[in-house]
């Protein structure tokens, strides 16, 4: 609280520890909301992968059994060279797009490092945002030493939450597309 | 005599696709969560080659490939890793571990069967 009957002094004081309060406060709020927020996504995208792959394994198991009938049907020697071509090439079509499916369902091992390491850096970032806290700071007097004593303080604060965490999270995923990576054989 | 392969990821999703490509193309898979897993399911069933990411919880992949070259039985066995990194320090690293391949995610599993064919037939 800024009183009127405070000096030009006090109330300089008085307003930065009520600027570093507030940006602590509101700074940590929104990024409690994007933590939060990327939780969810992660849970989400896990439940999506594991919808997917076991409708993708459904699928791929009809469709084997198609294939089987089919199989059965042109064994019979009935069919036209036409058809049995036709169905030979579907039959690569399809083994084609399963090939591609099963790459593109590598997603979410990708998109739940990615947000494991974005929650990190948000746990670091509400560290130096708890570090700028001043409520419980008793008010400096008048005296520009005592303010600059606190500032002082809190600046060290937030340096030891940098220095702890200066060696950041790896960033293990560099992949900017789905399609396959490279092979090398030592 | 089927060939047998350990998948270890600690992605379901992955473990799943890595299970789905290798079956289809005639091996058996045993499948590990991590590396800790992943060395006592070696210990247990001698396997033919084992895949392996890099980033897990507890014991990574370069730890689970340098415990394994310590196994008398797996010194020869073939180890590929397969990992979302491909940075030229670490895939050092894991041929300095002894790792005999490194695969960067995501695998496409025609070109992956047609590597494990090629080291283990």
């Amino acid at each position: 609280m800024i009183a009127n009957d405070m000096s030009p002094s006090e109330r300089l004081n008085a307003q930065v520890m009520h600027l570093l309060s507030g940006v602590s406060e509101h700074g940590d709020q929104h990024l409690a909301e994007v933590e939060r927020d990327l939780v969810q996504m992660d849970v989400l995208l896990d439940e999506a992968i594991k919808k997917l792959c076991a409708s993708f394994m459904a699928i791929h198991h009809a469709v084997d059994l198609q294939q089987e009938a089919l199989d059965g049907l042109l064994g019979d020697g009935m069919q036209s060279p036409e058809s049995v071509a036709r169905i030979e090439a579907l039959r690569g079509e399809i083994r084609q797009h399963v090939g591609a499916a099963v790459t593109g369902l590598q997603f979410q091992d990708m998109t739940s490092q990615l947000i494991g390491r974005m929650v990190q850096h948000l746990a670091g970032l509400r560290d130096v945002f708890g570090a700028l806290d001043t409520s419980e700071s008793v008010l400096p007097e008048s005296n520009n030493e005592v303010l600059l004593a606190t500032l002082s303080h809190i600046s060290d604060r937030v340096g030891a939450c940098c220095t702890e965490r200066a060696g950041g999270v790896r960033s293990t995923v560099n992949q900017r597309h789905m399609d396959s990576g490279d092979i090398e054989l030592f | 005599m089927m060939k047998t392969i350990l998948a270890v990821d600690d992605s379901g999703s992955l473990r799943q696709m890595l299970s789905f490509s290798l079956k289809a193309a005639g091996y058996g898979v045993i499948e590990a969560v991590d590396g800790q897993d992943g060395l006592n399911k070696a210990k247990q069933h001698q396997v033919d080659l084992v895949l392996t990411d890099q980033n897990m919880p507890g014991m990574d992949g370069l730890s689970l490939i340098k415990a394994l070259r310590g196994l008398k039985n797996y010194q020869s066995v073939p180890i590929l890793m397969l990992t979302t990194e491909s940075g030229d320090d670490i895939k050092a690293m894991g041929r300095a571990a002894g790792a005999n391949g490194w695969l960067v995610k995501p695998f496409d599993p025609a070109r992956l069967t047609e590597v494990v064919k090629k080291l283990i037939g």
